[in-house]
């Protein structure tokens, strides 16, 4: 799940050349966006800057869309100087590809929070790393849960339970570790040294067989 | 000279740690690793990118220490290279004649002078064990040959005594002996008695372990670690009585008390020591005389 | 579409050694999220049955669950489905479903699936474009392309070399994102940019632990705050917040329809030609639920005739009466009882003659809540007005608290409940304070200020967020105990008790973007629409949309000769919303925001099909019709538009 955070103000003044055409999405603002900042910043910046519009709008990330959504909006923004978008990253470059011969730029960036869908982030997360080691680790992903993503125990790193790079993140492994004595199931924990496979030629083939 | 060959004799192995600096220039750690350490220890540990801060490299050190006449240990983290640079150095390693290895997964990136870097963590400590086991026994963690003589070196690996979760670092050392440590250097040790009742659990898998020594300097610093440092607890008694060294002429000498006594204590629990004097090399010839090695 | 479907079946060999010291089997599959919305079984779960079963094991369930990984819904149902014989439970489903199952269950809990990547995050529609997040957006020095997707080895300073006629040395499908990168920047005259930036060096250190779990914490918390599900629209009261009430002019004609209630319509009881003034009955409550209506207006009844209902959407019989411009009062318009001497049956009574009926929306008879059955211990005064834009409760709580809690008094006593709640969203600030001080003294009344959460006010989600009990499906809130009324109605049970003034008149918001001149009005029953918006300047731009009510629950109207009824607490010009409905992609957004713990999307598929059966099973009577749903569907599908025809459908008979 994407979620945005406003640029530097002196980034987007910069950004704003000539006359420049605002869109904002709302798709993902029950997630997180900084719908008041941006307000407040893009008021601003028409004070200064030439602004020739503002749309908001949501899930641009959708061409279709996209499309009915700026259609009668296409005056402006074919003739401004530069198009300003505040969405994820995949918002910006779906802007950017129908837009194809304006300056789009992105006042925002772009980071994730756990969970695919909906609008509720998870506390639990999943890098989709194609080898599920939940089998190993009483169903607590290490590849999330450790902040070094480590296959084959604790790094040693974590004091009071609390893991070295963040005091208010408990320890990953510690966590499976007390998980797994609770299940009765601390052998799990005696295999093969694990070495993670990076590489996955058949990824983005589905299995939709 | 591999460490495992003075554990087989029986000896009683000491080991001591040093930091290369910031920069290339290391005539300084040389001096006083042949004042302090030559001829005391049986090898000198060299740690690789201390604390994630970026320094001279461990396996170079190791190389002019050895031409020095001091047998060495490389430390090797798995926080800068992938695989394929962790085998690469660890081939260089054997070209140069480095016997000893200290496999460890490394501090996070986060905490050093280059926060915004990317932590690799491609191989953890057990997998990079492995890899280097693999490695002796003729291939490369891809299951490629290696041409030529395979190389052979003391695998060595940490563990936390002291630590909050004991069990845990229990598992975990299970972990490494059965992927090919041969021994094991602890974290500091403050707690005496916590540190037998660990070795005593720890002697199943038949490994040598090394006690591991942090000087306590001051009281700062001791408090600093009670609040920071993993696996490390400095008792208060102990903090009381590093208060009493205020006077400066005599500064040091209950951090050298305090450090043969621990040893002393534990040394018939475990199969030798390590020393992390962080700077304090000059009083390692001091410890070792008052804990009689 | 692209289908992103995260996970797969472990492989046989993976699986079949791993189920070696494992029984009593229960299999859970999640339906998948993110693909094209079939109604139908994914393999998996029964391919991963057989694998157990041949190799001996004893399979004691399975189930198969639409989003696995919403713990609120997935951990209600895992209390009744996982058998109590079940040992090891084993999890079709990507990462995120398998580590919710593990947190809920106390039996150990197996992957059988691997997730797959994708490289970087899809967004709200299933395309090919990506992003990684990486915290440190660089298309604005790339021209729009990703160089950290696109790129194999995401190099944000120029292309590594290794590409061979245009195409990456990693996958000769993919276009080396540089070379794409360079002739974009070449096509928009921005050569010099690509040329003349500076060395880019990524920072790690920006997605971090900290970073994430704080707004983790704060989305989950505005997420759950007092109820499942609900939406955070922007407010957009500014237009008319700090605009004062005031009396809208007299209208010379009104037409006061016969239903304006939940229930029967009323029985006419007068005339063409009759004179009528202020306050007199023009009709009489037809049955229990049912309610009288009065006249605004003194003057001559013109018409009794079919005219369009501003809800119902048809002609419903009207009662025209064109005023004399005098306002005399009925005769029948005098003070009731002192609120000491009248009982709590003569409250009921009076309520019901003054043609009290709730003024949130639906209508609904307070005579006949207060009649309920069931014991009532807490009054709930609903004024969270949830609706974006609407500020006429606001307006209400500012100009009259003395009669809210006079109405709230009143309330109380007519239910024989205990104490009374005002509840007030944290974003009237005057309001609460008003309402504090005033009911600072008064041990039975008390104010409560909730976060703001669309639709707080709708009464299953007043009464859960404030008593913690959910009513059960079919329910009223006095099931639980509880009354609830909207403010307006208790302002105007107030006037009843203290005038004798039935409900002739409310407080109306005109408002949105598109008006010309917002305002806050009190309107008398019967005014036309047309009139008022001519009145307030009328509207601005030709693509605006008239609705009665708010932007989430209000009514389009596109005839604006329609009135003002008791229910009508807004009259909002809004700019026209274009959208094209597309496939639902199960991206389960809208099971996320209902409040009633429903599953939409299903209603998007049945009621097309007039799967009026299928509709029912997933309780589709269940549905406050808040509009969240439509809301959020990234697939822009009206969903409501959808469950009204299902619901509709299913009261008919069908």
């Amino acid at each position: 799940m994407l979620i945005t955070q406003l640029k530097s103000k002196e980034t987007i003044e910069s950004l704003a050349k000539g006359k420049t055409f605002i869109v904002n999405c709302h798709g993902c603002k029950e997630v997180y966006f900084a719908e008041h900042e941006a307000e407040e910043l893009q008021k601003e910046l028409s004070e200064t800057n030439d602004i020739t519009q503002i749309v908001t709008t949501d899930y641009i990330c959708h061409p279709d869309n996209l499309a009915l959504q700026l259609k009668k909006h296409m005056d402006k923004i074919k003739d401004a100087d530069t198009v300003i978008v505040f969405s994820c990253g995949v918002g910006i470059q779906t802007v950017a590809k129908y837009l194809d011969d304006k300056r789009v730029y992105s006042g925002c960036d772009t980071f994730p929070l756990p969970g695919f869908q909906g609008v509720t982030p998870l506390q639990v997360d999943c890098a989709q790393c194609g080898e599920c080691y939940l089998n190993y680790t009483g169903g607590i992903c290490p590849i999330t849960s450790c902040s070094k993503s480590l296959v084959n125990g604790q790094c040693g790193g974590a004091k009071d339970g609390m893991c070295e790079v963040d005091k208010e993140m408990e320890c990953g492994w510690e966590r499976i570790y007390r998980k797994l004595e609770k299940l009765n199931k601390l052998d799990t924990l005696k295999y093969e040294p694990k070495v993670r496979n990076y590489w996955h030629p058949d990824a983005e083939q589905t299995d939709a067989e | 000279m591999r460490l495992t060959e003075f554990f087989d004799r029986g000896e009683f192995v000491v080991t001591a740690e040093v930091g290369p600096p910031k920069g290339f220039h290391i005539e300084h750690l040389v001096e006083e690793a042949n004042e302090f350490l030559k001829g005391r220890v049986h090898a000198v540990n060299v740690t690789d990118n201390q604390s994630s801060v970026m320094r001279l490299g461990s396996l170079a050190t190791c190389k002019v220490l050895k031409d020095n006449g001091l047998n060495t240990i490389f430390q090797v983290t798995c926080r800068d290279r992938n695989r394929i640079a962790l085998q690469s150095d660890i081939l260089s390693a054997a070209l140069l004649g480095i016997d000893n290895l200290l496999l460890l997964t490394g501090d996070h990136t986060t905490l050093g002078d280059h926060p915004q870097a990317k932590p690799v963590f491609d191989l953890d400590s057990v997998s990079l064990t492995h890899a280097v086991k693999r490695m002796e026994e003729g291939f490369d963690i891809a299951g490629n040959a290696i041409d030529g003589e395979f190389p052979k070196f003391s695998k060595g690996a940490v563990v936390s005594p002291c630590s909050d979760s004991v069990d845990a670092q229990l598992a975990k050392m299970e972990q490494k002996v059965k992927a090919g440590v041969e021994y094991f250097q602890t974290q500091g040790v403050y707690e005496p008695e916590k540190f037998i009742k660990f070795m005593d659990k720890a002697k199943q898998f038949g490994v040598p372990v090394q006690l591991g020594i942090i000087i306590p300097k001051n009281v700062g610093m001791v408090r600093y670690m009670n609040a920071n440092v993993a696996g490390v607890h400095v008792p208060d008694d102990m903090i009381e009585e590093l208060k009493a060294d205020k006077e400066k002429t005599k500064a040091g000498i209950t951090g050298v008390e305090i450090s043969a006594r621990i040893i002393k204590e534990c040394k018939d629990y475990c199969q030798g020591v390590h020393i992390m004097a962080l700077g304090w090399e000059s009083k390692i010839p001091a410890i070792l005389d008052q804990a009689g090695l | 579409m692209e289908n992103y479907t995260k996970f797969k079946l472990k492989r046989k060999e993976e699986l079949t050694p791993f189920l070696e010291d494992k029984d009593n089997l229960f299999i859970l599959a999640c339906n998948k999220c993110f693909k094209e919305f079939e109604i139908g079984d994914e393999p998996e779960c029964s391919n991963l049955e057989q694998l157990a079963k041949e190799q001996g094991k004893t399979v004691v369930g399975s189930a198969k669950i639409d989003f696995l990984c919403n713990e609120t819904l997935t951990s209600k149902l895992l209390q009744s489905i996982v058998p109590e014989e079940a040992e090891d439970i084993f999890v079709i489903s990507c990462g995120l479903g398998i580590q919710t199952v593990a947190e809920q269950l106390e039996n150990p809990v197996y992957a059988a699936s691997d997730t797959i990547s994708v490289d970087g995050q899809h967004g709200m529609a299933l395309t090919t474009t990506l992003c990684d997040a990486c915290g440190q957006c660089y298309l604005n020095l790339t021209g729009g392309i990703c160089p950290i997707v696109d790129c194999a080895k995401s190099l944000l300073n120029g292309q590594c070399g290794g590409a061979k006629d245009g195409k990456c040395e990693v996958d000769k499908n993919k276009d080396c994102a540089w070379e794409k990168i360079y002739n974009k920047m070449e096509s928009l005259g921005r050569l010099d940019e690509l040329l003349a930036q500076q060395v880019e060096v990524r920072d790690y250190s920006k997605i971090n632990h900290k970073f994430i779990n704080q707004y983790v914490t704060s989305v989950r918390e505005s997420r759950f705050e007092g109820y499942y599900g609900g939406v955070h629209p922007s407010e957009k009261k500014e237009f008319s917040e700090n605009i004062d009430l005031v009396s809208f002019p007299e209208p010379r004609t009104v037409v006061i329809p016969l239903s304006q209630h939940a229930g029967a319509p009323a029985d006419l009881i007068v005339e063409v030609g009759q004179t009528v003034k202020v306050g007199q009955k023009l009709a009489e409550a037809n049955g229990f639920v049912s309610s009288p209506i009065h006249s605004s207006v003194s003057g001559t009844v013109v018409a009794v005739e079919p005219r369009l209902h501003p809800i119902q959407g048809i002609k419903t019989m009207a009662v025209v009466i064109q005023s004399d411009g005098e306002n005399s009062i009925h005769e029948s318009v005098k003070p009731a009882k002192d609120l000491n001497d009248i009982t709590r049956d003569e409250i009921i009574e009076l309520i019901r003659e003054k043609g009290i009926v709730g003024m949130g929306g639906a209508g609904f008879p307070t005579s006949v809540k207060l009649k309920a059955p069931q014991k009532v211990h807490t009054v709930l005064l609903n004024g969270c007005e949830c609706e974006p834009m609407l500020t006429a409760d606001h307006k209400l709580m500012t100009t009259y608290p003395e009669e809210i809690i006079f109405g709230m008094k009143t309330l109380i006593k007519g239910s024989g409940a205990e104490k009374g709640v005002i509840v007030i969203e944290d974003n009237k600030h005057d309001a609460i304070e008003i309402l504090e001080a005033k009911t600072a003294d008064i041990p039975n009344i008390e104010v409560a200020v909730v976060k703001t959460k669309y639709p707080q006010g709708a009464e299953k989600m007043l009464v859960k967020r404030m008593l913690g009990v959910e009513i059960p499906s079919g329910g009223f809130p006095t099931d639980v105990g509880a009354l609830v009324a909207n403010v307006s109605t208790a302002k105007a049970v107030s006037d009843a008790m203290q005038t004798g003034m039935p409900l002739v008149e409310r407080i109306v918001s005109v408002t949105g973007e598109r008006i010309k001149n917002p305002g806050n009005y009190l309107v008398k029953n019967g005014t036309s629409v047309k009139d008022i918006i001519e009145h307030c300047g009328g509207v601005k731009g030709d693509d605006t949309t008239i609705k009665l009510g708010g932007p989430m629950m209000g009514f389009e109207v596109r005839d604006l000769n329609v009135p003002v009824i008791k229910s009508t607490n807004g009259v909002i010009a809004v700019e026209t919303k274009v959208s094209e409905a597309v496939e639902c992609i199960k991206c389960g957004r809208c099971v996320d925001v209902c409040p009633m713990e429903l599953k939409p999307l299903y209603y998007t598929k049945y009621a097309p099909a007039e799967n009026w059966e299928g509709m029912k099973e997933q309780n589709v009577m269940d549905c406050i019709e808040c509009g969240s749903c439509s809301y959020i569907c990234s697939s822009k599908i009206p969903i409501v538009d959808r469950i009204k025809i299902g619901k509709k459908a299913i009261r008919e008979g069908k």
